[in-house]
């Protein structure tokens, strides 16, 4: 569903991300991991458009979308949520997944219905789906932490999406939100049958249920393959895991 | 439009408001009538500033522009042209319209303050055009003495004009605000990258907001034709800007009638202290500064707030 | 023929010196104004206030002084002082408050203190035009290309440019206080980060930039009637300089006064009643080529 080919991309100097290659295929739940400051948000950044690559491609459902504006490729069926919490602060939870909602129905050039009457129910579906439908009239500005990561991902599914980013989904959440927020992201996948490219730092989160994982190391990738295969990957464990020398978990 | 404001006796306060502005003229003197229909008329245009500025996050700040020139327009519609007067009350808000789209077409692909600073500059280019252009503005003259239609050339006709047309422009506005356009406009302030990854085209969003909100300051541009029958070069200086940011920030950004009542007091205010010093600037900028460090909701956001709490 | 000998003619060669010792001034004043918007990123619109009291103040030092050469030079370098004075003073009461908050505040907090500024000018000084002056050495004209007249004090001003110039460049590129501010511009975390107290670093930064809008007004003051609100028309200028020059690049500046000196002094040679508008319309073209600035901007 998703390729990525040799993407490249460089800040002054700085190879943030150096040659990525990913394939994503229909209904997978693929991981990224890697140290900070591997490139993970740089390549989502890259695939989804809020970043112009130097060179390699990106293809979305066999079409190049390389370069294209976000809003483009959001049409296409491609949403993601973001690492450091990016709701709309000043309104409320519903507001929120409605505006993604309307957007979605290429409402938002409508003057003069007012926004009230508008996509309720699918709007409140989405909601009630993620499990924030108690907090439909909360100002999104005050939710916690972990509400509001999770309406980071309502906002996404209002787009209707078939391929869903998620940029470390559960970061900061308190154990049982994270626990909330797998079964959610478990959910999405067997429910809905959507396709799910994550990166986490949660290494129990990553094994728990992605079917493949990729390893990012300054830029680059070190290895792409099954949790078992990542595992007890030496190179991963020397790299990433601090090179203790037997399998993880 | 009220209600969403002050809650449930909103509308109470809404229909007691209007109908006390209606009837207004039969016990306020001249001069009084005129202020109202100032306050009125700043009030429309704070609240287009509002729209595109705390509504859509974009800085606008050279809004005086398209209130000049809505000004202008039908100032020179009605004085060169043999045309209808009333032709101008339109051609005005729509040369306004116009300019706002072609000056936002320049400025949209800058960020959030170069967007600003590009503005003003364009903004002061019209401003010298009109400054200079004596043949056709007068220059810093201006134009006196427009002559208007019969049935609004009296200053109480001229007030319920006002009254109209500002409570129908408001009321559009409003509907705008509240509608599905509206809510993906705040979203843009709120988050623009967000707005984008949801699939919202944010410039051709901000660039309508623009539209609007130039069109409506040409409304308030020319309702001043109405109401003073002049047009000056000052009306789209740069500080006249300022000023208007100063009613919206004073009654609140992201209250619908807050900029209504910051106009409000500040007209009140500047009609008051002016009787008895001719330092009204330096109060302006003593309340401006107090606004800034204690209040920057807004009075109409800061009740809001308190009411919140208490509830 | 004649057409290209009208452009080399005494009056369009003069011109050009006109304009360009309106450069050296709204370099001077715009110079300061991008160091502000680069390192503290306020759109200080009370910068054009600090130029009128600078000149109003480079008045009451020269009259006070019997407004002789003792007073002008004592005038140059007293304004500009008590000039950044003030500011270190708004800095430290008021502005070091505010930084976190939105550019929207800042820019209406620094129209507030220009409102405030405007009329304290009109409390002190009074409302009619004051003329400082000029020195007896700088007092006449000299005589250019084939007998024009050319003031003296003008060429004064022509030898300051690069002298102040001069001085930013050292400043900037070879103290330890300039590069610490350029690396504040473009992170300030990380300058923070280090254990450089940037608050101090913004603090001087600010009264240095103030400084010169002072030294603009002071040398200005001869040459123009000083008054009242000739701050509104500068700080509008200042802006524009700072735009097409690239927000933050004191050698935009440069480039920017020197485009808005020419085109203004020359705009006036060929159509005097539009004048005005030529460096206006400079902007726009420089502005369509190049959207962020003629040099790279410090955002």
């Amino acid at each position: 569903m998703l390729q990525v080919k040799a993407l490249t991309k460089t800040f002054g100097g700085f190879k943030a991300v150096k040659d990525v290659d990913l394939n994503v295929k229909k209904g997978e739940i693929v991981a990224v991991i890697g140290p900070n400051g591997a490139g993970k948000t740089t390549l989502f950044n890259l695939i989804t458009g809020i970043l112009k690559p130097d060179s390699g491609q990106v293809f979305f459902r066999d079409q190049d979308i390389t370069g294209l504006p976000p809003y483009v490729i959001c049409k296409k069926g491609m949403t993601r949520s973001f690492q450091i919490v990016n709701v709309f602060q000043r309104l409320s939870v519903f507001e929120n997944v409605q505006i993604s909602v309307m957007s979605r129905e290429g409402k938002t050039w409508n003057l003069f219905t007012p926004s009230k009457k508008l996509l309720i129910e699918d709007t409140d579906r989405i909601l009630d789906s993620v499990g924030l439908l108690g907090k439909r009239e909360n100002i999104s500005g005050a939710l916690s932490h972990g509400d509001r990561k999770v309406l980071e991902i309502a906002m996404a599914l209002g787009g209707n999406p078939e391929f869903l980013i998620l940029d470390e989904p559960t970061a900061g959440m308190a154990p049982e939100e994270t626990e909330r927020c797998i079964e959610l992201i478990k959910q999405l996948s067997d429910k809905m049958g959507l396709t799910i490219l994550f990166c986490e730092h949660d290494m129990e989160l990553v094994f728990s249920i992605s079917e493949r994982i990729m390893v990012m190391v300054r830029g680059s990738t070190i290895i792409q393959g099954s949790c078992e295969e990542v595992r007890c990957n030496e190179a991963v464990q020397d790299a990433y895991l601090g090179g203790s020398d037997v399998c993880l978990m | 439009m009220v209600q969403s404001i002050l809650g449930g006796k909103g509308r109470v306060w809404g229909y007691g408001g209007i109908i006390v502005l209606i009837l207004l003229p039969l016990f306020l003197p001249r001069f009084y009538i005129y202020l109202t229909s100032l306050i009125l008329l700043y009030g429309l245009f704070a609240t287009s500033l509002n729209f595109a500025l705390g509504y859509g996050g974009i800085y606008q700040f050279h809004h005086a522009v398209f209130y000049g020139v809505g000004a202008y327009g039908a100032a020179l519609v009605i004085t060169k042209t043999g045309l209808s007067p009333w032709l101008g009350f339109i051609v005005g808000p729509l040369a306004s319209a116009l300019l706002s789209f072609v000056m936002g077409l320049i400025c949209i692909r800058l960020s959030k303050l170069y967007f600003g600073m590009l503005q003003i500059s364009l903004g002061s280019l019209v401003w010298a055009v009109i400054y200079r252009w004596y043949g056709l503005t007068g220059g810093d003259d201006g134009i006196h003495g427009i002559p208007m239609p019969d049935i609004i050339a009296t200053p109480n006709s001229a007030y319920y004009f006002t009254l109209i047309v500002t409570a129908a422009s408001l009321f559009v506005i409003h509907r705008m605000i509240k509608s599905p356009f509206g809510s993906a406009l705040q979203g843009v302030r709120d988050n623009a990258v967000r707005s984008e990854m949801i699939g919202v085209n944010v410039k051709r969003h901000q660039l309508a907001a623009l539209v609007i909100a130039g069109f409506f300051a040409g409304v308030s541009g020319a309702l001043f034709v109405v109401v003073d029958t002049t047009v000056f070069p000052d009306m789209l200086f740069w500080t006249f800007s300022m000023e208007v940011m100063i009613m919206c920030l004073l009654g609140g950004w992201f209250t619908f009638m807050g900029p209504m009542l910051g106009a409000a007091l500040i007209v009140l205010l500047r009609t008051f202290i002016s009787t008895f010093t001719v330092y009204w600037a330096l109060f302006l900028g003593l309340i401006l500064m107090f606004v800034i460090f204690f209040l920057p909701d807004g009075v109409l956001g800061f009740f809001q707030k308190k009411m919140k709490q208490k509830n | 023929m004649d057409f290209i000998y009208s452009f080399i003619s005494p009056g369009f060669l003069s011109q050009i010196l006109v304009g360009l010792s309106r450069t050296v001034i709204l370099f001077i004043v715009a110079s300061g104004l991008s160091l502000i918007l680069g390192v503290l990123r306020i759109p200080n619109v009370f910068h054009g206030s600090l130029y009128m009291i600078g000149a109003f103040m480079s008045y009451t030092i020269s009259v006070a002084f019997g407004g002789g050469d003792t007073g002008f030079w004592l005038a140059l370098i007293g304004a500009p002082i008590g000039v950044a004075l003030i500011s270190l003073v708004i800095e430290r009461g008021l502005f070091q408050y505010l930084y976190e908050r939105e550019h929207l505040m800042l820019i209406l907090f620094t129209f507030a203190i220009s409102l405030v500024f405007g009329d304290l000018v009109k409390l002190v000084w009074g409302a009619e035009y004051k003329s400082v002056p000029v020195p007896q050495v700088f007092q006449g004209f000299v005589s250019l290309f084939g007998g024009l007249p050319f003031p003296k004090y003008n060429t004064f001003l022509l030898f300051m440019g690069p002298v102040v110039a001069f001085a930013l460049w050292l400043l900037v590129t070879k103290t330890k206080m300039g590069k610490i501010s350029q690396a504040a511009a473009v992170d300030r975390e990380m300058v923070g980060a280090v254990g450089i107290n940037v608050s101090w670093v913004f603090a001087t930064v600010f009264v240095i930039g103030c400084l010169l809008a002072g030294l603009g007004g002071a040398l200005v003051a001869p040459t123009v009637s000083v008054t009242l609100g000739m701050d509104h028309s500068l700080i509008m200028e200042g802006f524009l300089i700072v735009i097409i020059g690239g927000l933050g690049n004191i050698w935009g500046a440069l480039l920017g006064a020197l485009i808005f000196g020419l085109t203004q002094s020359l705009g006036i040679l060929i159509w005097p009643q539009f004048g005005i508008v030529f460096p206006y319309c400079a902007v726009i073209v420089v502005l369509l080529i190049r959207p962020t600035g003629l040099l790279k901007s410090t955002w």
